[in-house]
């Protein structure tokens, strides 16, 4: 079997749009992590056992259990406890987002974790003494702080994603990989292929970490703290 | 203005402060001094509740410290200078200052930075309004925490080794910051190693040892006739 490049050239739209899709598919999931990553932080935090309980059997399961796993989970579960008896249309999109941002909400929450819990704790006896009170000092003056210093973890998790974001192909998501794959299967071109794809991927991740280094060094530099 | 009652605080096991009784009277300047490890720190965070005290009383302009609903109004009555300044980072001198009347006392922006502009030209910042901290020296740095406290109009300023992290030359700036609030008449408690900020402004001074108030009186009798020998000695090693 010959190695054929032009299945490369030729079928570049078609990935460019599944790429397209992973990037999108991608900064949902960060978002909702982001959402989800802020409240479990802060009930990590805090200062009733319950919470704080509850906090670290969600970042657990999340992190302990693969992606994989929990897609399906989301996938079939959702059907199941909503009785639904057919699936709407584009269904695994929501899914899939889904199950991405809970689990990247996970790890995102240890990452404002670590953001929180570097900040001098005189910052926060500082607000207090002011008469602000616990919700006012997180929001005026720790989380502005720490939001700062958790840019190149996220970053990274960003990164992490997009590249995990591959196993929602596992429930028919048009995505970068599951479109390479439909590809080999019409053209018996594997290698090319999967080098192409693999490029998009370096590419995207390439553009993220440039992005992230942009964003670190423009509100880095008013201060250090 | 300030009374306390047989005040107990542990750490764990570690009992910090071991029965503190005073009465700080309104317009009163008491200096606390004492060896490293005393209490005095902690004393003072009693004082505001930046530490719960584990036993005894404590009432702030007659309102008693034991319920948890007042908590930041004591503090809005109280304002508190660090050794670490403890700027706030990513805000303006400005920001720093006007940000807690703001949110906790809801004053308009306007007025907030117009207050704000009035307590940097008391400290002698008023260009300094639009710098970050880290573009402010050490002495520059304190001046804004003190006006950033003032902002909120306390009744009460406590300081805890307000100089101790500053250069030399700069400990002079912060002092005389500190001392014209006192002739202002405002009430302050002093946790300094300044011998001569005590002798000049103080009212009294407290001599504190592992968690117990050994001494106290005026600031000359305490330094010239130290009564408690724990006193002598440490008055010796520093004077
Ligand atoms: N949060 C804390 N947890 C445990 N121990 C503490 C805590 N804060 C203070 N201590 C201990 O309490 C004792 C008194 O500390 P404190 O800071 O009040 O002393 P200080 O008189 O202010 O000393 P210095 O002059 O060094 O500032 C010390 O032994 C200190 O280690
Ligand atoms: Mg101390």
């Amino acid at each position: 079997m010959g190695m054929n490049w032009h299945v490369v050239v030729d079928n570049m739209p078609i990935l460019a749009k599944g790429a397209l899709l992973t990037l999108e598919l991608t900064a949902g999931a960060v978002a909702i992590g982001v959402i989800i990553g802020l409240f479990m932080a802060l009930a990590r935090l805090s200062k009733r056992k319950v919470v704080r309980a509850g906090a670290i059997a969600y970042i657990d399961f999340f992190r302990g259990t693969p992606l994989l796993v929990q897609i399906f989970l989301v996938y079939f579960g959702i059907p199941m406890l909503l009785k639904w008896q057919t699936m709407p249309d584009n269904y695994q999109y929501t899914a899939g987002i889904l199950a991405m941002g809970l689990n990247s909400g996970a790890y995102i929450a240890e990452i404002f974790r670590a953001g929180i819990q570097s900040i001098d704790r005189g910052q926060t006896e500082a607000a207090r003494s002011l008469g602000m009170t616990q919700a006012q000092a997180l929001r005026y003056v720790i989380l502005p702080q720490a939001f700062k210093r958790t840019i190149p973890p996220l970053g990274n998790e960003f990164i992490a994603l997009l590249k995990d974001s591959s196993l929602l192909s596992i429930i028919a998501i048009q995505e970068l990989f599951y479109t390479g794959k439909i590809i080999v299967g019409r053209t018996y071109q594997p290698l090319p292929m999967y080098l192409a794809v693999a490029l998009y991927y370096l590419v995207m991740t390439q553009l993220i970490a440039q992005w992230v280094a942009y964003m670190e060094r423009r509100l880095g530099k008013n201060d250090l703290g | 203005m300030i009374l306390v009652k047989d005040l107990h605080k542990y750490f764990g096991k570690l009992e910090v402060l071991k029965g503190i009784n005073c009465h700080i009277k309104e317009k009163e300047v008491v200096v606390v001094i004492g060896p490293s490890g005393s209490g005095k720190s902690t004393f003072l965070r009693c004082l505001n509740k930046l530490e719960e005290p584990t036993r005894g009383e404590i009432t702030v302009d007659g309102i008693p410290l034991n319920s948890d609903v007042n908590v930041n109004a004591i503090r809005r009555e109280v304002g508190m200078v660090f050794q670490r300044f403890n700027l706030f980072p990513h805000m303006t001198a400005l920001e720093n200052i006007i940000l807690a009347p703001e949110v906790v006392r809801k004053t308009n922006k306007a007025e907030a930075r117009k207050n704000g502009m009035e307590l940097l030209a008391k400290v002698g910042l008023y260009d300094k309004a639009d710098e970050y901290p880290d573009r402010l020296s050490g002495g520059q740095q304190q001046r804004v925490a003190i006006a950033r406290a003032l902002a909120m109009k306390p009744k009460i300023m406590l300081f805890d080794e307000a100089t101790s992290a500053l250069d030399p030359e700069m400990v002079g700036e912060v002092l005389s910051v500190m001392k014209d609030l006192a002739r202002e008449g405002m009430t302050m408690v002093v946790v300094t190693h300044e011998m001569g900020f005590a002798r000049e402004v103080g009212d009294r001074v407290i001599f504190m040892d592992e968690g117990i108030i050994m001494e106290e009186g005026k600031p000359n009798e305490v330094f010239e006739n130290p009564k408690n020998p724990r006193t002598q000695a440490f008055l010796s090693k520093i004077l």
